[in-house]
């Protein structure tokens, strides 16, 4: 077992150099190239020979590998991601601002959506093919054709400035703990990330509880009498809970980039606003900082998913032990 | 269909032809007709067909019907920004006094086409790269391979983002970073296939009997994957159009005078305070509409290429 989690871990830090390795690359093809910082430091009016001479002081004319080297020494060991172009910020400090609060929106639907589409695919695939399933595979067949940022508005159409009022706006500023000393608002964007997540998780789940349903050790506790709740708790659950695991793992970027969108429909100041908003203003490293960081997040989902997959299905621990 | 999640459905499996007679008795039916004939029981894919030529015929050739103000920024000046659906604007007109119905011909132009060549790059892509992974195998497969986990490990949104904050905005640029970002998911599928296929009796034999490799690959693994290609290109295109709508939404998409539905709805949603429903309902309909009608013919191809379901 440990050769095995030594062997994944090896393999994502041997992914993560390549995206490193991407994300350094990208600046090459920026309008002035890699002295574009030059100019953000120096005034736009900068002569030439300073921006050269900044250049040689930041060893920007060094190889393009011992470039990438004082890059990688940069990221792990000064944890320095790079300063940004536009706001007085280092790339690290707007993120440390930010992060917490895409996490608690993007953490509370995930628990949510775990809760809710379990129960719902369980369900589903014990009344398989009755107006309850139809009804429920159809709705999620919609809300699944329907993109972010549409049931983002058509959420807000409904619930804001419709019935029952909820505030559109979110919890202002960018306080971590603003959801808690303003939960009205934050009502909203978790809902429509759920709804999604939801839409999008519930015909796994489905599927997945089907696919075990069909099973002998299936049958084989129903001749022996156990109850339906049994046969559907004990027996099935647990052994559709591998696949369910794996989709959430890779799941996870796909929270994040949903987190973007919903973000921007709602104002909800967090990561994503802060992504777009870099993008917009052609702020490249904080755009390259939250990236790198994004993707080692969901390296470490995907990590995460393959050790707790072990973890349900012991049939998985035994292999990867054996070899 | 791979969504703005990047991952694609469950399998639906093949219930949606159960009790479909393929046997036809002694006569032998080409493949082609089999195939045509389970994707013409799917009543649903067949009613997503009609629709979307519709839809083409209406965006292409509508305006040559309707034309109103729907392109010119002059006109569109000296008309009512906002105005209620009436006989002279049929869905009224948006907040910069663009004819409504005619915008949504225009920019379904661009949702549409866009989607379409971007969908093409990234099958086109996709197809070379896990051919030649899944095919070659070894140390190219297992490095390539590497290659694709890093690029997968980027959420797409952000790759999306960060691709446009550093390279220049024009149409084909977004059409080309679409294609070039979206084929990961289809390299692996492909992969898989010509993996499994060049294992195959029929493959080895070639081999066995002096086929190159590119014969190989021409005749035998290419051909026999063509079900998984056609039906990944058809996702592919719904996630184009996805794509491109939700970073016109940011904000991020077509430049300014050209536009589509995603830019369109964004552009809505910022009168949706006002109650001004014409900007916002009927795109949103129709864009939905679109991509669970490309959806469902995806799944009727998936279902028309099973050869379970096929007569040996």
């Amino acid at each position: 077992m440990l050769t095995y989690v030594l062997r994944r871990l090896v393999q994502s830090f041997v992914v993560l150099l390549i995206v490193m390795l991407i994300i350094f690359t990208l600046p090459y093809f920026e309008t002035n190239g890699i002295l574009a910082p030059a100019y953000i430091v120096l005034g736009t009016h900068a002569t030439p020979k300073a921006v050269h001479l900044w250049g040689v002081q930041n060893g920007m004319f060094h190889p393009y590998f011992v470039r990438f080297w004082n890059y990688l020494d940069q990221v792990f060991v000064h944890f320095n991601l790079g300063h940004s172009y536009k706001q007085n910020l280092s790339v690290w400090g707007i993120i440390s601002l930010y992060v917490p609060r895409t996490i608690w929106l993007a953490l509370t639907s995930l628990i949510l959506t775990v809760l809710i589409a379990l129960p719902l695919g369980i369900f589903q695939a014990s009344r398989r093919n009755t107006a309850f399933d139809y009804v429920a595979t159809s709705t999620a067949f919609v809300l699944y054709g329907i993109p972010a940022f549409l049931l983002g508005i058509l959420v807000l159409q409904f619930f804001s400035f419709g019935w029952p009022h909820l505030p559109a706006s979110p919890p202002g500023g960018v306080a971590a703990w603003a959801m808690f000393t303003d939960p009205a608002g934050f009502v909203l964007p978790v809902l429509t990330l759920t709804l999604l997540s939801i839409a999008f998780l519930s015909r796994f789940m489905r599927s997945a509880v089907l696919e075990v349903l069909v099973q002998d050790y299936v049958r084989t506790a129903k001749a022996k009498g156990c109850g339906t709740t049994r046969v559907l708790f004990h027996h099935s659950l647990r052994n559709a809970l591998g696949p369910i695991v794996i989709i959430l793992g890779l799941y996870f970027p796909g929270l994040l980039g949903g987190a973007v969108v919903i973000e921007s429909v709602f104002n909800y100041s967090g990561l994503g606003i802060q992504t777009i908003n870099a993008a917009s203003t052609l702020d490249i490293p904080t755009v390259l900082g939250i990236t790198l960081l994004v993707a080692i997040l969901t390296l470490l989902g995907n990590f995460i998913a393959d050790m707790m997959l072990g973890v349900v299905n012991p049939r998985i621990r035994i292999e990867r032990s054996g070899q | 269909m791979m969504d703005h999640f990047g991952l694609p459905p469950a399998d639906t499996g093949v219930e949606i032809a159960e009790g479909l007679d393929t046997n036809l008795g002694d006569v032998i039916v080409p493949m082609w007709q089999q195939r045509l004939r389970i994707f013409a029981h799917n009543k649903l894919a067949i009613a997503s067909v009609i629709f979307l030529v519709a839809l083409v015929i209406f965006c292409f050739l509508g305006p040559i019907l309707y034309h109103t103000n729907q392109t010119d920024q002059a006109t569109a000046l000296n008309s009512p920004f906002n105005a209620a659906p009436s006989t002279r604007h049929l869905l009224g007109t948006d907040s910069s006094g663009f004819d409504e119905l005619g915008r949504i011909m225009f920019g379904g132009e661009y949702s549409l086409s866009l989607g379409m060549l971007a969908g093409i790059i990234t099958i086109v892509v996709g197809t070379i790269y896990g051919m030649i992974s899944g095919f070659l195998g070894g140390i190219v497969d297992t490095v390539m391979m590497r290659i694709l986990d890093a690029l997968l490990s980027i959420p797409l949104l952000f790759l999306l983002i960060t691709l446009i904050a550093v390279f220049t905005r024009s149409t084909l640029f977004l059409i080309i970073i679409i294609g070039v970002t979206g084929w990961f998911g289809n390299a692996r599928i492909i992969r898989g296939d010509a993996l499994l296929i060049k294992k195959l009796e029929y493959s080895q034999a070639a081999t066995a009997m002096g086929a190159s490799k590119w014969h190989i690959i021409t005749r035998h693994v290419f051909p026999n994957s063509m079900s998984n290609i056609v039906t990944v290109a058809t996702f592919s295109v719904a996630d184009a159009i996805l794509f491109l709508s939700t970073l016109g939404f940011l904000g991020l998409g077509i430049p300014a005078p050209q536009t589509d539905w995603g830019t369109m709805l964004q552009e809505g949603s910022v009168q949706q305070s006002n109650g001004f429903w014409w900007e916002i309902y009927p795109t949103a309909l129709l864009f939905v509409l679109l991509i669970v009608a490309i959806t469902y013919v995806g799944e009727a191809l998936r279902d028309a290429f099973e050869v379970r379901l096929l007569e040996r």
